[in-house]
């Protein structure tokens, strides 16, 4: 079954922002039959809400005071963010909540303190009692920012995220890099065949990449990405975010293990991507609260070392792509990346050229990227 | 602080990494060979600034012209090293990105923005943006190097007209719309206008009437664009005049 770690979170005022568990799913087998209900996030949902703007400053205060207590406190606790991290965070709760027509009008009497015209109504894309619910969950709870408002920004991108889909990292943005600076711009014929994301999540790599393949395929000969997953929210949030940027004729999402769904592309894909588990089991309960207590396990715990699935994928790597298809997969760091390249070079020699480590912009080996032979 | 030469940054690492032979589109950068430094003294604070031999005006618009692309390859991007181990371990917002343009060392950072693919966007927008205003101060303190706009037959450059208002005389059907200061051409357009209310000495109405619009028009026009009111309070400043409000 569905099982969601916050699905323990209790707050009255805010039912809509549990995920639903059918009742009626109670005997299934399989998950794949449980019908998962993107949400839509804050900034999508109609501004069908109203508050005036004395009663939103009493509640941006009274938010802001919540997110100054906390100091540095969740640093030296489990490395998690400070005050300033979470008044950023409070902006951007603040763009998603009001509506566009007078937003910045609103915001800067926000910042400034200005009172005049406090009976003036501001509209809201959610009641300002659920606000109050979900920045204490943000707080009290460790809620992650992304999680509340139901979206997550990478790259160009505005992704639909909720519990149970991991979110998107800012690190894995290189990726796409890779795709575009190395792989397309050095052999753009790949821009013309499929390409796969295995554990696509809420589908960012593959949404991207299709884009990527547009803009660099000539003529009209565009390639296809297929994303699979084995997690039932991913694959239900990944179509929804395809659809949403209207990819559903390039993006097809798959659910199943690694390569199992992808049994009519093997020997004939140009690129595979992915950013696999790979947190070593050990370190999963020293994750900082948003990960570890928020987070979906399936997409973080990597087995002993955190290598079990990146060994796997490069096991299949070769016998799925076409000679001179391309592959990157993120890792937890520089260990990572030089034991991949090793075991590569040992077992599975001749297989690839041009292999590479090439790190995040916080300068850490994160990548490990190659072409097939 | 990490920091990665850009073309985008993983590019020159893969470049000086040894097994690699396959990155054969990067272009060699493409700025200028020789600089020096230019010592710019005001109110009593001294700050410094990589100007290249021949600032001027092409000089500076050679780099605003350039496609974001190039101008990026230009750069040393800086991120802030996170603590630990990063990627599926963390969450927390620090995409903060800081740019250095390496002709002119001029820096511009972002740190607002949701992701760090924006934020490099916001940076580089917001380097168009000091590439253009402080190609100008260092034109302030280095009259000699540069040509003087012409006054007497003084015509206003197609950017330039670009960003007028509809009413200026001088706008002529084929100019287009007016473009605001969202758009990355109103930067060159901006940098015209600097120029010619820096050859008037910093008068508004003169430079109105080159215009051919009223001093309120341009004020307002001036006042529309937080950087080109500053760069003209500055630029009025220096020659002792008093500020716009
Ligand atoms: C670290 S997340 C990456 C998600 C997304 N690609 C991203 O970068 O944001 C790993 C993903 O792999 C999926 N996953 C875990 N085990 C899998 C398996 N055996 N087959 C396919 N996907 C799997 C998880 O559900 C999760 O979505």
């Amino acid at each position: 079954m569905l099982k969601l770690r916050s699905s323990g979170l209790s707050c009255g005022v805010c039912a809509n922002f549990r995920i639903p568990i059918p009742r009626c799913y109670m005997n299934s087998i399989t998950t794949s039959s449980i019908d998962v209900k993107p949400k839509v996030p804050l900034y999508l949902r109609p501004p069908s809400f109203s508050a005036s703007l004395s009663e939103l400053t009493k509640w941006h205060k009274w938010a802001k005071n919540l997110a100054s207590s906390v100091g540095s406190s969740f640093i030296n606790l489990d490395n998690g963010p400070d005050s300033t991290l979470l008044r950023r965070e409070l902006n951007w709760l603040l763009q998603d909540l009001i509506e566009l027509q007078y937003r910045s009008v609103i915001l800067s009497r926000l910042e400034s303190g200005n009172n005049e015209n406090p009976d003036v109504s501001v509209a809201l894309r959610a009641p300002l009692e659920e606000m109050y619910c979900v920045w204490r969950q943000r707080i009290e709870k460790r809620r992650p920012f992304q999680y509340v408002v139901g979206c997550e920004h990478w790259r160009d991108l505005v992704l639909s995220v909720q519990e149970g889909v991991l979110i998107p990292r800012p690190e894995t943005e290189v990726i796409i890099d890779l795709v575009e600076g190395v792989a397309l711009n050095n052999a753009p014929e790949l821009a013309q065949s499929f390409w796969a994301d295995l554990g696509t999540g809420s589908g960012a790599i593959a949404i991207a990449t299709a884009r990527a393949l547009a803009t660099h395929a000539r003529g009209d000969a565009c390639g296809r990405v297929i994303a699979t997953d084995l997690s039932s929210v991913a694959v239900a949030v990944a179509t929804s975010n395809v659809q949403r940027y209207g990819l559903q004729d390039v993006v097809e999402v798959r659910k199943g293990s690694w390569f199992e769904p992808l049994k009519d592309v093997q020997g004939k894909l140009a690129g595979v991507l992915s950013n696999p588990p790979y947190i070593p089991s050990g370190d999963i309960s020293g994750l900082q609260a948003e990960v570890g207590q928020h987070e979906p396990i399936l997409a973080l715990d990597g087995g002993i070392s955190g290598t079990n699935d990146l060994l796997h994928l490069i096991d299949g790597v070769a016998s799925m792509l076409k000679p001179g298809g391309f592959f990157a997969f993120e890792t937890n760091g520089e260990q990572q990346c030089k034991f991949l390249v090793e075991y590569i070079e040992n077992e599975k020699p001749g297989s690839f050229r041009d292999m590479n480590i090439v790190s995040d912009f916080a300068g850490i080996q994160r990548f490990v990227m190659g072409f097939r032979r | 602080m990490a920091t990665a030469a850009m073309g985008g940054g993983f590019m020159n690492q893969i470049m000086r990494s040894k097994t690699v032979s396959l990155v054969g589109k990067a272009a060699a950068p493409p700025w200028p060979s020789s600089y020096f430094l230019v010592s710019l003294k005001r109110k009593g604070i001294g700050f410094q600034l990589y100007c290249c031999s021949n600032i001027n005006n092409n000089n500076s618009n050679t780099y605003l012209t350039l496609k974001d692309e190039e101008l990026m390859r230009q750069c040393e991007l800086n991120t802030f090293k996170a603590s630990g181990p990063g990627g599926q371990h963390r969450n927390k917002r620090e995409s903060a990105v800081r740019l250095k343009h390496l002709p002119t060392g001029i820096i511009a950072r972002a740190v607002e923005d949701r992701s760090q693919h924006m934020n490099r966007a916001s940076a580089l927008a917001r380097l168009r943006t000091l590439i253009a205003l402080k190609a100008n101060c260092c034109l302030i303190d280095m009259n000699e190097v540069r040509n003087p706009v012409s006054l007497e037959s003084y015509s206003p450059p197609p950017e330039l007209l670009q960003i007028l208002p509809r009413n200026s005389t001088l706008r002529r059907s084929d100019s287009g719309p007016q473009i605001g200061p969202n758009n990355p051409k109103f930067i060159l357009g901006m940098q015209a206008l600097l120029d010619l209310i820096f050859a008037v000495d910093g008068s508004i109405s003169d430079a109105a009437k080159l215009l051919g619009m009223s001093t309120g028009a341009l004020s307002r026009l001036i006042l529309s664009d937080d950087s080109l009111w500053k760069a003209v309070n500055e630029l009025r400043a220096s020659k002792g005049m008093n500020p716009l409000k």
